[in-house]
């Protein structure tokens, strides 16, 4: 059996699905369908997750090369969609379509963990693996100085 | 066994049958029908108050405000919920908001086109006034059955927060309390809408339904469609044009865990715009599927694009244009341009082309279809719910009233969801497979999925006066066909116009006046199949012509807003959006050394725009600094919205002029994922600045696809004035000359 904790909680997987990425695994076997599928490459980040702490592209980490691990999903932002983040997304407006915006928030979440500072260039360097099309690139940095501004770090 | 959601759906089934009944016998008037007959269906609860096809009132107070729109991201759904609880008197952030249970139903026709169908920047301009109005009859129903109920006339009482009031006695009453009698009132002949001045909600909304929902993951997409003895199939689709499979063996497919089916795909080429020739593999779960997909042994024929190449396609389309009998469809002429040439001070002709591109939403393409009891039901973003219709009658035998649809939302689409290959592959998968089959594209088979735009190439020519003054300008856009797929009636027009193809080039949309102008629709059809891409035709046309008056500026020494402003007549609106994006931008002001603006402009779908680019040198390539972006869309419903529609119509623009390029070589398209096919990312974003001007307040118009078009033009004008170089074909080449 393969072990991962996600969210918190702990999940023993079947040697079957060694060579499965995480992605598939998260959607189809743990019915966690809020982390999304975009090009299955690494390119998009859509399917950004944390694992052991770091923003990761859930499409290219074999199931076997998770285990052990701690990955923390979409669903484990927070217990009641109040990240502030999430709270942040909420009032500048963000989504669109929406479909890019878990791997962005995902992203972002990492950026304010990673305790360093919060500018123009970070946020950038951050956030330029996530791809969207519908463009809400301007309010997600809006969303991200928000959050950071209201002591979201935590 | 068959799944639990189908059962969840079915019911409104029946009701609808019910519906047309009422409708076709005459006992509906206008868009108002017999209380009672419902669009959808509320299961058990009793009597809903259903007064028109958009409102529900439910006896415990309940509001539910339907919107037949797909929302692809655009806001639709929050814009035109706005439209009916402003009438209604409720928040239309508060209430619950729905897709309706059947699609179908006859008062969600477009308007125009006269199909089931979402797009051209269309849903709030065009449905403004029936939804303010479906939203006055429901309150005025309201309002009448509590007058009645208190024994005074209606216009002593109003409807407040989904309640109506008597201010003189204190009474007041929800309106779950009132739908009984609501119910039994024939409807208002006609209605009184509110003013502008009084709105509370249109005009004023900052904010979308469904964020909540959208950040944290718990938005349900095509791809989350999860049924019991769902498969999951993927398409491994010709991967030259036209091919078809000579030979397959399917056996190392079929011994991947998980597989369970693998099923020839046949092309459909005798349904317009059809779909290529592919082998599914259905399995369990995607990964297994695409694993199966892998193991397939194809052997695919020769096909006529064998020899395809798109990069000889700007050539192949100059010699089309220098042949004198090109067919061509003129789309406006005044004067006679040929007596201009020969007395002209100065003679230009110019070339601008673009290659084909691909939509590319993020969600790829996902849908899921199950076939039960001779009715077809589609789970997924379908935007055209007509091509669900065609898709089951062409491939299933199907007749209309067996399609079913549980409409999603979906993670854009830009185009790609108004194309309907997909739709007719999974109806196959699904009649063949004998279980609910959930198709999805890989986002190889996205790039690849064709159907996207068009590549084209625009010849100009101008004759300018001793007094730099355009006398004379002739345009032949060279571009295939693209409304006859989606445009009813196309092949019957007496001028064999398509409307999709000639945007911005027409008699009533061009921008310029000239003593002689000759435009023109060349058609040429390479075969390769081209579909919607948002903005659609507005691009190249609007790339040639803003790009060309440009240089015609500079040819005739005059400065290039003077120049455009010189040459329109009675067009206030779109000379004072370029008047304010000049001002915005700094047009008239000096410039820091390596720094230049370029302007273009556009008009559309009722709504105007301008924008100026601003470039500069840096570290050995031009870097775009700024966009300075003024719309005039008529009343922006909801201003929120519309300011994100534009700035994401800078972006898409952006994509396009400098990434967006596909390319096709011995008939196989080269690209394949997001490293080749390069898309706009965080890092290319510009500093954008945006001015929503206050316009008619009684007419919201269009902006979904309003502010792309300029972006291209305007980098180009800027690059010309920073290097002296004109770059007439897309993507655009930032690399600093030499």
């Amino acid at each position: 059996m393969i072990k991962i904790q996600v969210n918190g909680r702990n999940h023993e997987l079947s040697q079957d699905l060694a060579s499965t990425p995480l992605l598939w695994v998260l959607r189809d076997k743990l019915k966690l369908k809020g982390t999304k599928f975009g090009c299955g490459k690494g390119l998009c980040g859509a399917c950004t997750v944390h694992f052991n702490g770091n923003p990761t592209r859930a499409c290219q980490l074999p199931l076997s090369a998770a285990s052990g691990g701690q990955v923390r999903t979409i669903e484990g932002l927070s217990e009641n969609g109040d990240h502030p983040l999430q709270k942040a997304w909420i009032e500048e407006d963000v989504p669109q379509c929406g479909y890019c915006q878990p791997g962005q928030l995902m992203s972002a979440a990492a950026l304010l963990a990673s305790g360093a500072p919060v500018d123009d260039a970070s946020i950038r360097a951050a956030m330029s693996g996530n791809i969207c099309r519908c463009g809400t690139y301007g309010r997600i940095v809006r969303a991200i100085k928000r959050a950071a501004d209201e002591g979201g770090r935590a | 066994m068959k799944s639990r959601h189908v059962q969840d759906i079915r019911p409104a089934r029946r009701r609808f049958l019910k519906q047309s009944a009422l409708l076709t016998t005459g006992l509906a008037v206008g868009f108002h029908w017999m209380p009672g007959a419902v669009a959808g269906d509320e299961g058990n609860r009793l009597a809903p108050f259903e007064p028109n096809a958009w409102v529900r009132v439910l006896p415990d107070g309940t509001v539910k405000l339907v919107v037949h729109k797909h929302d692809s991201g655009t806001g639709t759904r929050t814009a035109l919920a706005a439209c009916v609880a402003e009438e209604l008197e409720v928040d239309p952030m508060a209430v619950e908001v729905i897709t309706p249970e059947n699609p179908f139903f006859e008062a969600y026709i477009h308007p125009v086109w006269h199909v089931f169908s979402t797009g051209g920047s269309t849903s709030v301009s065009l449905e403004y006034d029936r939804l303010r109005q479906a939203g006055a009859t429901a309150r005025e129903l309201l309002v009448a059955a509590a007058a009645k109920r208190w024994g005074l006339t209606p216009d002593r009482c109003r409807a407040v927060d989904g309640r109506v009031v008597h201010a003189g006695s204190g009474r007041s009453a929800g309106y779950g309390e009132l739908v009984d009698d609501a119910a039994k009132l024939p409807a208002p002949d006609s209605v009184v809408l509110k003013a502008p001045s009084q709105f509370r909600y249109i005009g004023k909304l900052r904010h979308k339904r469904d964020a909540a929902a959208k950040v944290r993951g718990r938005l349900r997409y095509s791809i989350d469609v999860d049924l019991p003895d769902m498969l999951v199939a993927v398409i491994q689709r010709a991967p030259v044009i036209g091919a078809r499979v000579d030979g397959l063996d399917a056996a190392a497919a079929l011994a991947v865990p998980g597989v369970r089916q693998v099923i020839r795909v046949p092309a459909r080429p005798d349904v317009f715009g059809g779909n290529q020739e592919g082998v599914a593999v259905l399995a369990e779960d995607y990964w297994s599927a695409q694993q199966g997909r892998e193991a397939l042994q194809v052997r695919w024929s020769a096909s006529p694009f064998s020899e395809f190449d798109s990069e000889s396609l700007p050539g192949r389309f100059r010699a089309v244009l220098d042949e004198p009998g090109a067919p061509l469809v003129r789309t406006l002429q005044t004067g006679d341009a040929d007596s201009a040439w020969p007395v002209a001070a100065q003679l230009l002709e110019a070339d601008y082309a673009m290659p084909y591109k691909a939509q590319n939403p993020l969600e790829p393409i996902c849908i899921t279809a199950e076939l039960v009891d001779g009715r077809l039901y589609f789970r997924g973003g379908v935007q055209v719910p007509s091509f669900a219709r065609e898709a089951a009658k062409a491939v299933c035998g199907l007749d209309e009233d067996s399609v079913v649809i549980e409409e999603l939302i979906s993670g854009g689409s830009f185009g790609a969801r108004e194309a309907k290959y997909w739709l007719m592959e999974v109806a196959y998968l699904a009649q063949q497979a004998g279980a609910p089959v959930k198709l999805m594209n890989s986002r190889e088979d996205e790039v690849r999925a064709l159907f996207g735009h068009a590549a084209t190439l625009h010849r100009l020519e101008g004759a300018l006066d001793g007094d730099g003054r355009l006398s004379a300008l002739r345009l032949r856009a060279l571009s295939p066909a693209s409304g006859e797929q989606w445009e009813p009636g196309y092949d019957e027009r007496p001028d064999h116009m398509d409307y999709s193809t000639t945007e911005a080039i027409s008699a009533w949309d061009f921008a310029y006046r000239a003593p002689h102008l000759d435009l023109g629709w060349v058609r040429h059809e390479t075969g390769v199949p081209t579909g919607w891409y948002r903005s659609v035709s507005f691009i190249p046309n609007v790339f040639a012509v803003e790009s060309f008056m440009d240089e015609l500026a500079h040819a005739g020494g005059r400065d290039p807003l003077a120049f455009r402003l010189a040459h329109m007549e009675e067009r206030p609106r779109h000379v004072r959006v370029l008047m304010k994006a000049a001002a915005l931008a700094g047009w008239h002001r000096p410039l820091p050394e390596g720094t230049a603006l370029g302007l273009a402009t556009n008009q559309g779908y009722g709504s105007f725009v301008a924008v100026v680019a601003r470039l500069s040198r840096r570290d050995g390539v031009i870097k775009v600094e700024r966009l300075s972006c003024v719309i005039d869309c008529g009343l922006a419903v909801a201003p929120g919205g519309v300011e994100e529609q534009v700035y994401g119509g800078l972006m898409w623009g952006l994509g396009h002029a400098l990434f967006d390029r596909l390319d096709i070589r011995r008939g196989e398209v080269v690209q394949s994922n997001f490293h080749d096919y390069r898309v706009a990312r965080m890092s290319d974003m510009p500093d954008i600045e945006i001015r929503i001007l206050e316009g008619d307040r009684d007419n919201p118009s269009g902006v979904g696809e309003l502010t792309s078009p300029p972006v291209a033009p305007a980098l180009a004008n800027a690059i010309h004035r920073l290097t002296g170089r004109r770059l007439r074909s897309t993507p655009l080449d930032l690399t600093l000359p030499g």
